[in-house]
């Protein structure tokens, strides 16, 4: 037991001058709690910077998911008439325009079904339909606004020659106003970035479509 | 490998005394001495000895002399790995600046949306011959139909009431002025073939040799190589749609002529 405690003497008065010997432990103590500190607050920064995106991207019952889910139902429809409208209808501007309503519907779907997955949540709520909108918009017959009822669908699918053009003209006239309606109530809830972006490119394409299908109406009466 | 050969017993002073590692050394020495083979002795004693001279570890000192070399390694090691973190993390803020910005950056471009914003705007669809602001037109009214846009190079001018809808659903329109030099033309064809919202076409009366454009910008240089081309690409492929990422390039016109087509007939007349 001696022997180790001198030679510690031994290697320690070397380099040290006596007042500072006392001093060297506790300043070793202060580096080290320093060290400690520095790491916990990296790790606490780090945990922090995990969880807030977390706790802050939108839950079930958010006005976003509503959204996604409820325009994600609504577009389908309008996927579906413009591609009996692609298909079948005479005028070649109403076919132009149903497949581009087709196609960029579809990629909306994309998009909104990719914010759930981000958020994780599921595609399919366990609220009712529209139950996000504040200003207590109905379903009608599980409908959301502007969408065609069954019988409407079969009619269009039915159709012949102009009348397909003239059928879809109507029902995606009314479904885009009523789209603008939803698209309208989560422009005034949300203050999600990714959301306002898409809600906003889905506004103006659709007000802009709205007066082409206005003017395609008047070409397939005559 | 040597001790297990004949002679064991003789050779083992030789092997201690070569010894590298003392701690191997050590309980050889020791094992040595238990022996009580005199050979053995002039190889460990040395060894034994150790305990004493403890004084030797003194010249601590001698460190007091700075050592140059090592801090220059570390400084340069340091600097170095600077660079590398800090030239990635300005790579990666450069490319996550917002495409707007980005193009804003592109030196000699024109933003019609900054600048002239309601010449863009439009109500409905036209048919039939339209004129525009700018030239070549870089958004406002067009036509129902689009035209192709699918990485499509049209050999002979197209008409610009097709490709400004082209622009609206966000391709890339690159126009260049008629006997522009086959290889430069060649060039402009290598950026625009098999990448969707791009097309390409020759185009009457520019001012320049070559002008690209996008719904709501412009950009007019001289030469095929100028890397700004690339840019405007990059930046505005697809960014620039109005209508969003997944606007059509397809199913549009994909025939020349600067006259705007009516759509062609695909099934029943439309008399009715």
């Amino acid at each position: 037991m001696t022997a180790p405690a001198t030679t510690d003497n031994e290697y320690d008065d070397i380099p040290a001058v006596p007042d500072e010997d006392g001093r060297a432990p506790a300043s070793r103590y202060g580096v080290l709690a320093l060290a400690v500190m520095v790491v916990v607050g990296l790790l606490l920064g780090y945990a922090g910077g995990l969880l807030t995106p977390r706790l802050t991207r939108p839950g079930d019952a958010s006005v976003e998911a509503g959204f996604a889910r409820d325009m994600t139902t609504h577009h389908a429809q309008a996927v579906e008439m413009s591609l009996v409208a692609y298909r079948s209808a005479t005028l070649p501007e109403v076919r132009q325009i149903a497949v581009d309503i087709a196609t960029g519907q579809q990629g909306e779907i994309g998009a909104m079904q990719t914010w759930l997955r981000e958020w994780d949540l599921s595609p399919t709520g366990s609220q009712p339909p529209m139950s996000w909108m504040s200003d207590g918009a109905t379903v009608k017959n599980g409908l959301m606004p502007g969408m065609a009822n069954p019988q409407q669908m079969a009619a269009l699918r039915d159709a012949k020659g102009i009348e397909v053009d003239r059928q879809f003209l109507t029902l995606m006239y009314a479904h885009h106003l009523g789209g603008i309606h939803m698209i309208d109530a989560a422009l005034g809830e949300t203050d999600n970035a990714e959301v306002l972006r898409v809600a906003r490119t889905m506004k103006a394409t659709q007000q802009t479509e709205l007066n082409n299908l206005r003017q395609l109406q008047a070409q397939a009466k005559g | 490998m040597s001790i297990s050969t004949p002679g064991g017993p003789e050779r083992r002073p030789t092997v201690v005394s070569t010894g590298k590692k003392p701690a191997a050394g050590r309980p050889a020495a020791g094992a040595k001495a238990g022996s009580g083979k005199p050979t053995g002795k002039p190889a460990g004693s040395p060894r034994a000895g150790g305990k004493g001279p403890r004084k030797p570890v003194t010249p601590v000192k001698v460190s007091q002399g700075r050592a140059w070399g090592p801090i220059a390694l570390f400084v340069a090691v340091g600097v170095l790995a600077a660079g590398i973190i800090g030239y990635g993390a300005w790579a990666s803020f450069q490319g996550s600046k917002p495409w707007d910005k980005r193009a804003n950056a592109i030196e000699g471009i024109v933003n019609i949306r900054k600048t002239d914003k309601t010449s863009l705007d439009y109500e409905s669809h036209k048919s039939g011959p339209l004129t525009w602001k700018y030239s070549p037109p870089v958004g406002g009214a067009h036509n129902a139909a689009w035209q192709n846009c699918m990485g499509d190079v049209y050999d002979a001018p197209i008409a610009s009431e097709h490709a400004v809808h082209s622009l609206e659903h966000g391709a890339v329109w690159i126009t260049y002025r008629p006997g522009l030099p086959q290889d430069q033309v060649d060039k402009l064809a290598g950026k625009v073939r098999g990448v969707e919202k791009t097309l390409m076409s020759p185009y009457e009366g520019l001012d320049k040799p070559i002008s690209l454009q996008a719904w709501g910008y412009q950009l007019k240089v001289d030469n095929a190589d100028d890397s700004r081309i690339d840019e405007f690409i990059k930046d505005l492929r697809v960014n620039a749609s109005v209508e969003g990422p997944t606007a059509l390039c397809n199913t549009g016109i994909t025939a020349t002529g600067t006259t705007p087509r009516e759509l062609p007939q695909q099934q029943q007349p439309p008399t009715q």
